[in-house]
């Protein structure tokens, strides 16, 4: 493929990023030599970003606040409080997350796109030997806006993950997330919570790649579409030779809530170790008629038996949260959501 | 684990030197040139006496052919293939038609009757001991059908059984109503080569309310060297009618890479069933890699009227690389399609394969169950597509793949794609990776089943579910080829 001619969103993108370093720049040579991905890009088969981004045409700001120098080293037991805030038109940021040795750290992050947006952020995250870090991505206020969200975790031995995202989608959302999983007692629990009206998507992509022996991975991820809303899971664990005993996990759940919505989903195993346990599965469905009639039976209305029915059907990721406070906000954001859509 | 050990020996022992197949044949043959260009597609054509319309059709996708790329996403790695560096015809000495199995050169029939498959109708009811049952057989050597058996019983029934290029003099408006209508001349790279290139394959089309009175089998040979051999298979199965197809393929061992791209279409009317099974034992390749047939095959069934079902089942054991994904359009309203699949790499064998189920029509079904089992230094991928559209409502699918690893220089993986767009659709998909379990081993063992029997009954209980969906002539072809296959773990 030679280089392509570049659409608007393309070249302010270019240009913003003129003179970046790192992860900025390797976006920005991508974006010059490829252009921004389509479907014709195995990785983005059911999220098409050029696509999307057609209709950008200037550079726009992305906002950082919660990290000075776009380096953070949260100290043991801290809770960091990242919002990252994306203007109208193409703009993108990086930064980059340790957690020391043996520490112990939350980091909520709370992402906001404005509408005619396309913000693309980085999080280059080193989880050192013992430490743990517990990460909520938060993406509740992109529903107008393009928003690609990426992490690179880096996971060292006896290190542990537990990262839960919850989503209501935009114009295109996603939230990637590779993790470089060393084994050896180190944990890594990706799990995934999003529900989608009003024509919005959402793209949950992740890899995990066991590079030793030991391992887990375990990641539970559902989700509910309606109205012309579409929903993409795509899930890769790659298990190196060297990985033996690795135990991965997978499951993605989801509802369809109408006939004009869509979801699509990817759950890959790439395994060269015979002894470990690897599994996925992969469920599409509808509410369960025989439990909706129950509880009209009992005198709950369809409305609000349907509502009880979708959150109980997706608030279960959202119990790996150990905040209980923060479990219980975003329990209720759902909540109103739902009767938003009903 | 010694179980785990012995079969881990037992397989790197098996590599090479027991694929009794790979004996040559010597016949004389016309061979064409190699290379590729529009001269030999019209030798091609001129040699079958193939009306105008086809060569023209021929011509068209060799066009469309050159402007195409080998495609690049499956999960197999082998150098370029020089497509001028091939042959694409070898058929019999002359042009000469067999009329009768007594025109059929000795040498012939004595390769297919080391195969195992008699092409004397008397002997054939003596092929599979203790089954009652007839098979007719047409037998495909090189680019051409030698001998189709049982013609005149079947013509009785009304169904047609013929090699696709006797069809195409004797019922061209029948091959001309369906071909290509399943997988267009323009599929994809290899289909269209084949489109431009096939030679001979079988035909087949079974009248309305018919039950084939027998099954109906091809085996495919490949016997010249330097040769490709590019089979066209059309099945079609009218209203309410219902056929059985096997399909056994081999090929002499060589240490050059001998290909193989066959496009197979299915049409299932109304209320009409076919069921596929292939048992593929191309040569696989030496111990260090070396040779072996690329079987790069398009396979797809259209169940174009309702009720109507087709069932692919394939035990596939041979060949250097296989990209193979038998497919099914469930058009018809409560259209059913399954794939039942037993994949086994060795050696330096690699497999991408799997299927997809394009659900179109209201209420279709369909059912995967697909068994991996990787050993040696292969790598093996299931990649399969599940697409529900938004008008398939009361669709349903199922899909299970579980891979098993034996050694830990092998590779399994699995790629399934899932669409939905409509919520009255449930779609379940479930994978596994192991290897043999221990638990289970010990289970066994502990009620007096030795290492070897243990190990035989974990790996049988593994295939069961496929071994299950073969017709029982080829279940036990199928049962002997995976024991030699894995010998030491199948006992």
């Amino acid at each position: 493929m030679g280089v392509i001619k570049p659409i608007a969103a393309e070249t302010a993108l270019i240009d913003a990023l003129d003179g970046a370093t790192g992860w900025l720049a390797q976006l920005r040579e991508a974006t010059r030599v490829q252009g921004l991905p389509t479907r014709r890009h195995e990785m983005w088969k059911w999220s098409d970003l050029r696509r999307a981004a057609g209709e950008i045409t200037s550079a726009g700001q992305i906002t950082v606040t919660g990290a000075a120098d776009g380096v953070l080293e949260p100290a043991d037991g801290e809770t960091v409080e990242l919002s990252v805030s994306a203007s109208a038109g193409a703009s993108a940021a990086a930064l980059s997350v340790v957690v020391k040795s043996g520490r112990t750290v939350t980091l909520v992050e709370r992402y906001r796109a404005e509408a005619g947006s396309l913000g693309n952020i980085h999080l280059d995250i080193e989880i050192e030997d013992g430490a743990r870090l517990e990460r909520i991505c938060i993406q509740d206020e992109a529903e107008e806006g393009i928003l690609v969200a990426s992490s690179s975790i880096d996971l060292a031995v006896n290190a542990h993950l537990n990262q839960v995202a919850f989503s209501f989608g935009g114009k295109l959302v996603r939230n990637e997330t590779h993790v470089l999983h060393a084994g050896e007692h180190s944990e890594a629990h990706l799990h995934g919570v999003y529900l989608l009206d009003e024509g919005r998507h959402n793209d949950y992509t992740t890899s995990v790649h066991h590079t030793g022996p030991g391992g887990i991975t375990h990641q539970l991820v559902k989700g509910a579409v309606t109205a012309h809303a579409r929903g993409v899971f795509q899930g890769k664990f790659k298990v190196d030779r060297a990985a033996q005993l690795t135990d991965a996990k997978m499951t993605h759940r989801a509802l369809m809530l109408d006939d004009r919505a869509e979801i699509d989903a990817k759950p890959e195993l790439e395994i060269y170790a015979d002894n470990v346990q690897c599994a996925h599965g992969n469920a599409i469905g509808t509410l369960d008629e025989t439990a909706l009639f129950y509880m009209r039976q009992r005198g709950i209305p369809l409305v609000q038996a349907r509502a009880l029915l979708i959150e109980s059907y997706l608030a279960e990721p959202l119990d790996f949260i150990s905040d209980e406070a923060l479990r219980e906000q975003l329990r209720e954001r759902l909540r109103d959501r739902l009767r938003a859509i009903s | 684990m010694a179980a785990i050990k012995q079969t881990i020996d037992d397989v790197r022992e098996l590599e090479s030197g027991k694929y009794k197949y790979g004996f040559t044949t010597d016949v004389e043959q016309d061979i064409a040139p190699k290379g590729l260009n529009t001269d030999i597609i019209r030798y091609i054509s001129a040699s079958k006496d193939e009306p105008q319309w086809m060569l023209d059709w021929r011509l068209a996708a060799y066009e469309r052919w050159q402007e195409m790329k080998s495609p690049q996403w499956a999960n197999v790695r082998f150098p370029e293939i020089d497509y001028q560096n091939v042959r694409y015809y070898a058929g019999s000495k002359g042009g000469v038609k067999y009329e009768s199995i007594d025109d059929v050169p000795e040498e012939i029939l004595a390769d297919f009757a080391k195969l195992g498959i008699p092409l004397r109708e008397q002997e054939v009811l003596l092929g599979v001991k203790g089954s009652e049952n007839k098979v007719a057989v047409d037998a495909v050597f090189d680019s051409v059908s030698v001998v189709t058996t049982f013609k005149a019983e079947l013509a009785k029934a009304g169904v047609i059984f013929c090699p696709i290029s006797e069809a195409l003099r004797d019922h061209p408006e029948l091959v001309k109503k369906y071909l290509g209508t399943v997988v267009p001349a323009s599929d994809n790279f290899f289909a269209t080569l084949n489109s431009a290139v096939f030679s001979d394959g079988s035909f087949v089309y079974v009248p309305p309310g018919v039950r084939c009175p027998m099954e109906l089998s091809t085996y495919f040979r490949m016997n010249a060297e330097g040769t490709g051999q590019f089979e066209r298979t059309l099945i079609i199965a009218d209203k309410g009618s219902y056929v059985s197809y096997l399909e056994g393929c081999t090929a002499p061992m060589r240490d050059e890479n001998q290909l193989h791209a066959a496009v197979v279409e299915l049409v299932a009317l109304d209320d009409a069933e076919i069921k596929y099974s292939t048992v593929q034992n191309w040569w696989p390749g030496d111990a260090d890699g070396k040779g072996g047939v690329y079987n790069f095959v398009t396979k797809r069934g259209d169940c174009r009227g309702k009720n109507s079902k087709i069932s692919w089942t394939q035990v596939e054991t041979g060949s250097a690389i296989t990209w193979k994904y038998p497919s099914c359009v469930l058009r018809g309203e409560n259209s059913r399609g399954e794939f039942y699949s037993i994949a086994v790499t060795n050696g330096h064998q690699q497999a991408d394969t799997g299927t997809k189920m394009i659900h179109l029509g209201k209420g279709t079904t369909s059912r995967i169950i697909s068994k991996g089992i990787s050993a040696g230094k292969s790598d093996q991928t299931y990649r399969g597509l599940v697409s529900v559209h938004a008008k398939a409502e009361g669709a349903r699918n199922f899909t299970q793949c579980d891979s098993l690893l034996i050694g830990d220089t092998c590779g399994a993986h699995t790629v399934p794609y899932i669409e939905c767009k409509t919520p009255k659709a449930i779609l379940e998909h479930e994978a596994t990776t192991t290897r043999l379990s221990e638990d289970q081993l010990f289970y066994a063992r502990q009620r007096g089943l030795s290492e070897e029997q243990a190990t035989a009954l974990l790996v049988n209980g593994f295939v069961r579910d496929v071994l299950q969906q073969l017709p029982m002539e080829f279940a036990v072809e199928a049962q002997k080829l995976l024991a030699v296959s894995l010998e030491g773990s199948v006992g």
